[in-house]
């Protein structure tokens, strides 16, 4: 084990660790390939009427963000989802695969954008991001990847598996056979 | 930091115990490392499972319905993860105590359990461990495993995906975090900083646990409190200090953060004794290192 306390400049830090990074995990297709392996998929994208949104917000308790449902049918049996929540600030897509019963197989975060914690409330912490872009990263060696000291809530996204087990009951599980 | 240039780093995060678990593995070859970090994951949420404190079908739950009425046996990590925090307690004197959960009910950061009867004052010396991973309270008690299950499970998974033949990875669950390998990750430490630097913590072959003091939810009518409980005096600790704990094992890290948030410059023995060490800041002060001070990288 071994650990050392450095100071770097706030110029680069602030590219890795704040909203204008953001940590790309998996592609759509990755995630697919990562929850179904082996499976091919087909899209069946929905949009859904107003009567489902007001089913599914009732039913749910979760805001529904668009009507437009990025959906995959798997050949497997099963359903795939790309959906995304708000976090504290920005979107955070991630991926559902269902199985063919409706129970969750997995959930993939795709990109985290988040700013961390408390800090975005700061105003010096806020000013660092103003006038930067992807090619201040270059100040910096490394990104960082980890900020440690300020834990993240899943609930957000707790939530928006809630609203689509609602969603694939409401119209998916009717349809899709 | 690629350690071989053909293998680039392969990284995924699930929501698990409450915060985004995000695994990050580097050399090996893109399927090995999505299966290390898939069984890797599978740990993990069998220990979210174990150990949730919303959900009343896990090891939790039954114990704080039932394990005041007789002894009940528990997944063999589950009580593992008790004995480690009765040995967290016992050097602490109480300052970490899992049963703070009564209070965090209290002051609505955690739901009140169904079906459990209101605790009575109890503390961790009311938790008896049986041979068998049987588990007993001598009086009614709410145990939250919140603050030491995360570091658990970074271990957990930092030995499945060893054991799937990763050199280097990084588990960070919500900022608990494990590094395995050699070459230091750079972890920012989520501290408002007032100069135009911000502290940056090196870490190689080994685990932090960080903790701000920041107000977490706002309580009608009661004072501002930080997600953290000094269980000895069952108030909240300081809430504008910044504290992260370094040690080996990231349970150790985890468990030692609240001691360190809570007693600060006091804790230095005991940080010692686990041979870890902390770096803390309080407003308006330098950052301070307290505890083990480690030789070189072993």
């Amino acid at each position: 084990m071994n650990s050392r306390l450095i100071f770097l400049p706030l110029a680069g830090i602030a590219i890795a660790g704040g909203p204008a990074y953001a940590t790309v995990y998996l592609s759509v297709e990755q995630a697919q390939a990562v929850l179904f392996p082996g499976a091919t998929v087909q899209p069946q994208p929905r949009t859904l009427t107003e009567e489902q949104v007001k089913a599914i917000e009732h039913a749910s308790g979760v805001h529904v963000l668009t009507k437009q449902l990025k959906v995959w049918r798997v050949s497997a049996g099963g359903w795939f989802i790309v959906d995304e929540v708000v976090g504290k600030h920005e979107y955070i897509p991630f991926a559902l695969a269902l199985d063919d019963k409706g129970a969750v197989k997995g959930v993939e975060i795709l990109e985290y954008r988040e700013a961390y914690g408390g800090q975005i409330r700061d105003p010096e912490w806020q000013k660092q991001f103003l006038g930067k872009d992807a090619s201040a990263k270059l100040q910096l060696g490394k990104s960082i990847r980890n900020i440690s000291g300020a834990t993240l809530s899943c609930k957000h996204i707790t939530d928006g598996v809630e609203r689509l087990l609602v969603t694939y009951e409401l119209v998916l599980k009717q349809s899709g056979r | 930091m690629n350690l071989c240039s053909n293998n680039p780093a392969v990284e995924r995060a699930q929501p698990w115990l409450g915060t985004l678990v995000s695994i990050r593995v580097e050399g090996l070859p893109s399927a090995e490392a999505h299966r290390a970090i898939a069984g890797a994951f599978a740990e993990i949420a069998a220990i979210h499972r174990l150990m949730s404190f919303h959900d009343p079908a896990s090891d939790v739950s039954r114990l704080n319905r039932e394990a005041a009425l007789h002894a009940i046996a528990v997944h063999p990590w589950t009580y593992s993860v008790l004995a480690e925090a009765q040995q967290f307690s016992r050097a602490s004197d109480g300052c970490f105590d899992v049963s703070v959960a009564a209070e965090l009910v209290s002051w609505g950061m955690l739901p009140t359990p169904q079906g459990a009867h209101e605790p009575l004052r109890g503390t961790w010396r009311d938790i008896e461990l049986f041979s068998g991973n049987r588990v007993a309270f001598r009086r009614p008690l709410w145990i939250d495993l919140g603050g030491i299950a995360k570091g658990f499970a970074a271990d957990r998974a930092v030995e499945r995906l060893r054991e799937c033949g990763a050199r280097y990875a990084v588990v960070n669950a919500g900022g608990d975090m494990r590094v395995e390998g050699e070459n230091p990750e750079r972890i920012r430490l989520a501290t408002p900083s007032q100069s135009d630097l911000a502290p940056v913590l090196e870490l190689a072959n080994g685990s932090v646990a960080g903790s701000s003091g920041t107000v977490q939810q706002k309580r009608r009518g009661k004072p501002a409190c930080g997600p953290h409980i000094d269980g000895s005096r069952r108030a909240p600790a300081p809430i504008d200090r910044f504290v992260c704990v370094v040690a080996e094992r990231c349970v150790v890290a985890d468990a030692l953060t609240k001691v360190a948030m809570a007693r600060g410059t006091e804790s230095t023995d005991l940080l010692r004794r686990f041979s870890a060490s902390a770096y803390l800041k309080d407003p308006g002060k330098q950052w301070l290192r307290i505890g083990a001070m480690e030789t070189a990288a072993a």
